[in-house]
């Protein structure tokens, strides 16, 4: 590699490493609020009213077929418009998060299908009610077999993270950082190349971390 | 400022309505365009990354590891930026027959991030298909003397292509979704389309008098969005259905693939 490759690098590396960690921060705050909406919706999914079902299922459908750019300029520029002030981060958390969500939704749901029906039975028959039959016989089956899929869901983050940085929310996310880098040196190469490779570091670290879970947690089925 | 209360007024007016509508036509166009081509060269990857030859194996592998574990976004604003004296060929050579966006430059870039990305993604929904196949199936059309190219063929390819439909029809969804990107380049999208609407609202220099909050502009292209991808989602189910009424069995569906979204 020629130096001044390297030196792209090495001279921005507090401003790389900024980038870095702001995606890291924007990807584990909407992970936690897919999950907790997720593991919500997911149980308004199972629930054994239908009315409760459809509801969930319209967020399913609006978030999963809905582009994360529309649900950001809705959640961003739109609900600031109608004199809704959300910051910048709340904003682009929020979108991720819910968006993220309805995928985590349908993760759980399948989830929980794999728990044999005859668990659910046994649980009811021994009186549990339906909540503590979900909370402490199913759900904690259901999130160990949908470690990889959720696993999927982190890298897909880690991914869409970019999307925040390259549209309006400008946060300062690695991929905006590489903007930055390409237009002050002029150097697109190097410049979005060392953006690319944060992100791969991520997505590689996620499916180590994945795989490794799954090798102790995991339930086959 | 008004109680924020939903009118679309601004729809019929103007054209609104249908300015937005043929802007999200150019979205569908550039999805469709981009998933014929990303199949293709998906095909070939997922062929690739089977091969007997190690290092052809791990070359393509590393290469769809590689671009389906970047960020869509990234690679579109780099190759738009990398491919310039290809933009900028493709503006003098485009032919006038195309569709008015398929003529500017930024239609390079935009495309060619498209088809990295998906193609990296199908091939591994493809080379997934491939490997679902009993193993007995390849053993029994070597054993009747068919070759290689010929097994995959006539053998291999059909079952295998087959039970990858419904994962590539989720991927279109995906992929319509993702076209939406190519505005962030300033390729004139529903995106696009959708902002300069806004500004033009209640503008009185451009004789526009009907108000389009942008939170509403926004509300009508996601529901175009989700009207479209309702639909396709329904057509996956139900061609596996088909499917699986034809072959007597249950479909095998391929799963646990990432990238589904996106």
């Amino acid at each position: 590699m020629p130096i001044a490759f390297v030196d792209i690098l090495t001279d921005n590396f507090g401003e790389w490493s900024s980038g870095f960690w702001v995606t890291v921060r924007l990807v584990i705050g909407s992970f936690v609020i897919a999950m907790v909406v997720g593991t919500f919706v997911a149980a308004l999914r199972i629930a054994p009213n239908v009315w409760l079902q459809r509801l969930g299922g319209v967020y399913v459908e609006f978030f999963r077929n809905i582009p994360l750019l529309v649900l950001l300029f809705i959640v961003f520029l739109g609900l600031r418009d109608q004199g809704i002030r959300i910051d910048a981060w709340t904003a682009a958390i929020l979108s991720l998060g819910l968006y993220t969500a309805a995928y985590i939704a349908e993760a759980l749901r399948s989830g929980v299908f794999a728990v044999p029906k005859g668990q659910i039975e046994a649980s009811l028959s021994l009186g549990f009610t339906y909540s503590q039959t979900l909370r402490r016989i199913v759900l904690p089956q259901a999130f160990r077999t949908v470690i990889s899929p959720i696993g999927s869901l982190v890298i897909a983050m880690i991914k869409n993270s970019a999307i925040i940085g390259a549209s309006i929310i400008a946060l300062g996310d690695l991929l905006k950082v590489g903007r930055i880098l390409n237009s002050r040196t002029f150097q697109a190469f190097p410049s979005f190349f060392w953006a690319a490779v944060g992100y791969l570091i991520l997505t590689i670290a996620v499916t180590i971390a994945i795989r490794r879970l799954e090798t102790r947690y995991a339930i086959r089925r | 400022m008004t109680a924020p209360a939903f009118i679309f007024d601004w729809v019929p007016a103007e054209n609104n309505g249908r300015y937005l509508l043929e802007g999200f036509v150019i979205n569908l166009e550039v999805a469709f365009v981009s998933l014929i081509a990303a199949m293709a060269f998906g095909l070939l990857l997922a062929l690739l990354r089977l091969s007997r030859n190690r290092l052809v194996s791990f070359a393509a592998g590393l290469w769809v590891d590689v671009f389906r574990n970047l960020p869509l976004v990234l690679l579109i604003l780099f190759l738009t930026v990398l491919l310039k004296p290809v933009r900028e060929a493709w503006e003098n050579a485009a032919p006038d027959f195309l569709p008015e966006s398929f003529q500017s430059g930024l239609v390079v870039g935009a495309l060619a991030a498209l088809i990295l990305y998906n193609s990296a993604v199908l091939a591994e929904i493809m080379r997934a298909g491939i490997l679902s196949l009993p193993r007995g199936q390849a053993e029994a059309a070597s054993a009747l003397g068919l070759t290689y190219a010929q097994s995959m063929r006539l053998v291999i390819l059909p079952q295998g292509l087959r039970r990858m439909v419904p994962a590539t029809v989720s991927q279109l969804i995906t992929l319509n979704k993702d076209t939406t990107l190519v505005s962030l380049i300033a390729f004139q999208d529903v995106m696009r389309r959708g902002r300069s609407v806004v500004a033009n609202a209640g503008n009185p220099f451009t004789g526009s008098k009907v108000e389009a909050p942008i939170l509403e502009v926004f509300l009508f292209i996601g529901l175009l969005f989700i009207v479209v991808n309702l639909l396709l989602s329904r057509l996956s189910r139900r061609l596996e259905i088909r499917e699986q009424k034809r072959s007597g069995t249950k479909l095998q569906r391929v799963e646990g693939l990432e990238d589904q979204i996106t």
